[in-house]
């Protein structure tokens, strides 16, 4: 795939990424991780419709129209039971790009079976599934060795995200990161921000923001940083795009009108997007982009 | 002018046209914007102090003869689900207040027409009897013009009646858009035109309040208007000087009969640098985590806000349109030091009371706010006979006390 290799200008040194890291001084921030974002990407800012379903064999399994990816979401039960619900949802999904589970999940459920991790996953593209749908980083027991055995199977990753933000510094993370894609080579969007947050004490907006420039500035070798909509919800995900990030998850395939007047997800979106001066494009759980 | 001109004056310390303003406000990237709101707030705020007040927002009726379009808070006159909150439970509310350290009631309601003048004095009086050194911040101009109404009383011996009650400062709510083709469209002309909001609050000024100034934006505004928002106000201030401060939020639309969708985060961003910009004679500027929630308030600071507002313990309007974010003293302490600032406690004149409470002592975590009655609670206040009612249910359910 095209843009995976190092830029050639490193944008910032060791020492400046430290002084940046440890600055309130979030707008210079922003705009140097904008900055590498935009040679990068230029305005482009890819997003994707997912229809989540859930792992039990024979769950819902509801595939509005303009799903661009359709994810398995949670822990299954048993390998029989994730090959089985992976043959369902591809049986139903019309092409549409299939994820599932998260690979820390699996090297659990690999470990609970008595089986290779390697095994697993074959089973698994052999029941046809494409995508692994995300790559925990801190919950991952050898994150290189199973990404590299998803590779292996046939699997592509859909993302990297972070499980939870156990420490305020960010650098070292993102540096692992960084080794991490080193030796894969196979990572195509990075989604900084915790996946889980303490209700009682959440990430700041400050700290989210710092977090999404510093990965854009310190992960140089993945393409994208993705941000969740639905997570962070449209304004926090709307100032990501403007301080580094240049996909958004998570955006919800279903186009309808249950909050009173509001407008759809799509619009709703591209208003965002178009409001932050940036171009909307449309992508599938592929990265192709989508006609319409 | 370019972009850059328009910068650097701001940077001198210059005042901005109206011209200059909506250059600024539609082309200026929004990280400069952000720069120059902030370097305003640093030359205001050397001492790198970002404040908060500890009070609660308390709504003492619902009931609303003015139907504005975009307010789902409200309920007709008659509505099953209208209240009017007795003198007891604002007490208890009060009571609460003051054990999590809150001195201030910022007490606003719906134009209610059977609750007359009378109502809030006596309301004003007990509780000044009860608890002499809390504060009222209550009444925002529409509510003083429909007493002025209802009473048949002109507003500045409306507002000569409220203080002689105990009336300490006047939130600066319903200011929307002070432009009238706006306040047309969203209803809101016959509670007060703009004219009048801003004569209540010269009256005010005058009788030796302070108050606050808001803009609600995102409805049907243009930038042009939502510029001359910025500038009316910042003419009174000249005039007056009696502004404490600035709040900004984005027009919530759930629920409401207008409906449509809501401003983005940056829009919040951008129009908040803007208004530091132009209010060059305003020294607070609030950010508003309630209608934005904590992070993009708490980016707020970046972008020239220098108090982080009220931990509110309730909150009933913004919620009826759909959003229920919440910050407790710890929440609000801890986001204005992970932005590099010093938080410091204020009252309603700005003055800084002290460190964070939540310092001093254990405060019990407060994850949801309240509300202004418990689901179900319909009980009629028994001192509400005691006041003539004006609309026939009012009238009736008066007869019923009786
Ligand atoms: S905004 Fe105030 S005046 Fe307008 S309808 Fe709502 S409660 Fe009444």
């Amino acid at each position: 795939m095209s843009g995976w290799s190092r830029p050639r200008h490193m944008p910032v040194t060791n020492a400046e990424l430290t002084t940046l890291a440890a600055s309130h001084d979030i707008i210079n921030l922003g705009m140097r991780a904008d900055e590498v974002r935009r040679r990068r990407h230029g305005t482009r800012t890819t997003f994707v419709r997912v229809a989540s379903v859930p792992a039990e064999p024979r769950g819902p399994l509801v595939l509005p129209s303009a799903t661009g990816e359709i994810r398995i979401g949670g822990a299954p039960a048993s390998r029989q039971a994730a090959v089985e619900r992976v043959r369902e949802v591809i049986a139903a999904s019309r092409g549409i790009p299939v994820s599932a589970f998260s690979l820390a999940d699996l090297e659990l459920l690999a470990t609970r079976e008595s089986v290779t991790l390697r095994s697993l996953l074959e089973d698994l593209r052999a029941a046809g599934l494409e995508l692994v749908a995300d790559a925990p980083y801190d919950l991952l027991h050898d994150p290189r060795r199973s990404i590299e055995e998803a590779n292996i199977a046939g699997l592509t990753l859909a993302r990297l995200t972070v499980h939870r933000s156990s420490s305020p510094d960010t650098l070292p993370l993102l540096k692992a990161v960084t080794e991490l894609q080193r030796s894969v080579a196979v990572i195509r969007a990075f989604a900084p921000l915790a996946r889980t947050t303490s209700p009682s004490m959440p990430t700041t907006g400050y700290e989210d923001v710092k977090r999404v420039a510093l990965a854009r500035l310190v992960v140089d070798n993945v393409p994208s940083i993705q941000v969740d909509w639905a997570l962070y919800g449209p304004k926090l995900a709307q100032i990501a795009l403007t301080v580094g990030a240049d996909d958004v998850d998570g955006v919800s395939a279903e186009d309808d009108m249950t909050e009173g007047r509001r407008r759809g997800p799509l619009e709703e979106i591209r208003r965002n997007i178009r409001a932050a001066g940036l171009e909307p494009v449309e992508r599938n759980g592929r990265f192709e982009a989508v006609a319409g | 002018m370019t972009i850059d001109q328009i910068a650097d004056k701001v940077k001198g310390g210059g005042r901005i046209d109206a011209g200059e303003a909506l250059d600024l406000f539609r082309h200026a990237p929004t990280p400069l914007l952000g720069q120059l709101a902030d370097v305003v707030r640093a030359r205001k705020h050397r001492d790198g102090l970002v404040t908060y007040i500890i009070d609660r927002n308390v709504n003492y009726t619902n009931v609303c003869v003015a139907r504005c379009n975009f307010c789902a808070f409200y309920r007709r006159v008659g509505s099953p689900e209208g209240y009017v909150l007795g003198f007891d439970e604002l007490f208890r509310k009060i009571d609460e207040t003051i054990a999590v350290g809150g001195g201030q009631l910022l007490l606003q309601g719906g134009h209610n027409p059977d609750l007359p003048l009378a109502w809030y004095e006596d309301l004003f009086r007990a509780v000044k009897a009860r608890y002499p050194s809390f504060k009222l911040h209550a009444l925002s101009p529409p509510e003083v013009i429909h007493l002025s109404r209802l009473s048949q009383l002109a507003v500045p011996d409306v507002i000569d009646h409220l203080i002689a009650a105990g009336l300490d400062s006047i939130p600066g709510g319903g200011a929307e858009i002070l432009v009238d083709r706006v306040r047309r469209l969203l209803h809101c002309d016959g509670k007060a035109t703009s004219d009048e909001w801003l004569d209540v609050m010269r009256h005010a000024h005058r009788a030796g309040l302070r108050t606050t100034a808001t803009m609600m934006y995102g409805t049907v505004e243009t930038d042009e208007e939502r510029l001359e928002h910025l500038l009316r106000l910042r003419a009174l201030q000249d005039e007056t000087g009696g502004f404490t401060a600035f709040i900004t939020w984005s027009y919530q639309p759930a629920h409401t009969e207008r409906g449509g969708v809501e401003a983005t985060g940056l829009d919040y961003l951008r129009t908040l640098a803007t208004a530091r910009i132009v209010l060059d004679n305003f020294d607070n500027v609030q950010a508003s985590w309630v209608t934005q929630g904590g992070k993009v308030g708490q980016l707020g600071l970046a972008f020239g806000a220098n108090d982080m507002g009220s931990v509110m313990i309730e909150e009933n309007v913004v919620r009826a349109a759909g959003a229920s974010y919440c910050m407790d003293e710890v929440e609000i302490v801890r986001n204005i030091e992970a932005a590099g600032f010093v938080p410091k406690r204020r009252n309603m004149h700005y003055e800084i009371l002290g460190d964070p409470i939540c310092r001093e002592r254990d405060v019990p975590r407060m994850l949801e706010l309240a509300t202004s009655r418990d689901e179900g609670d319909t009980h009629v206040p028994d001192e509400l006979a005691k006041y003539p009612a004006r609309s026939r249910g009012g009238k009736q359910l008066r007869l019923i006390q009786h």
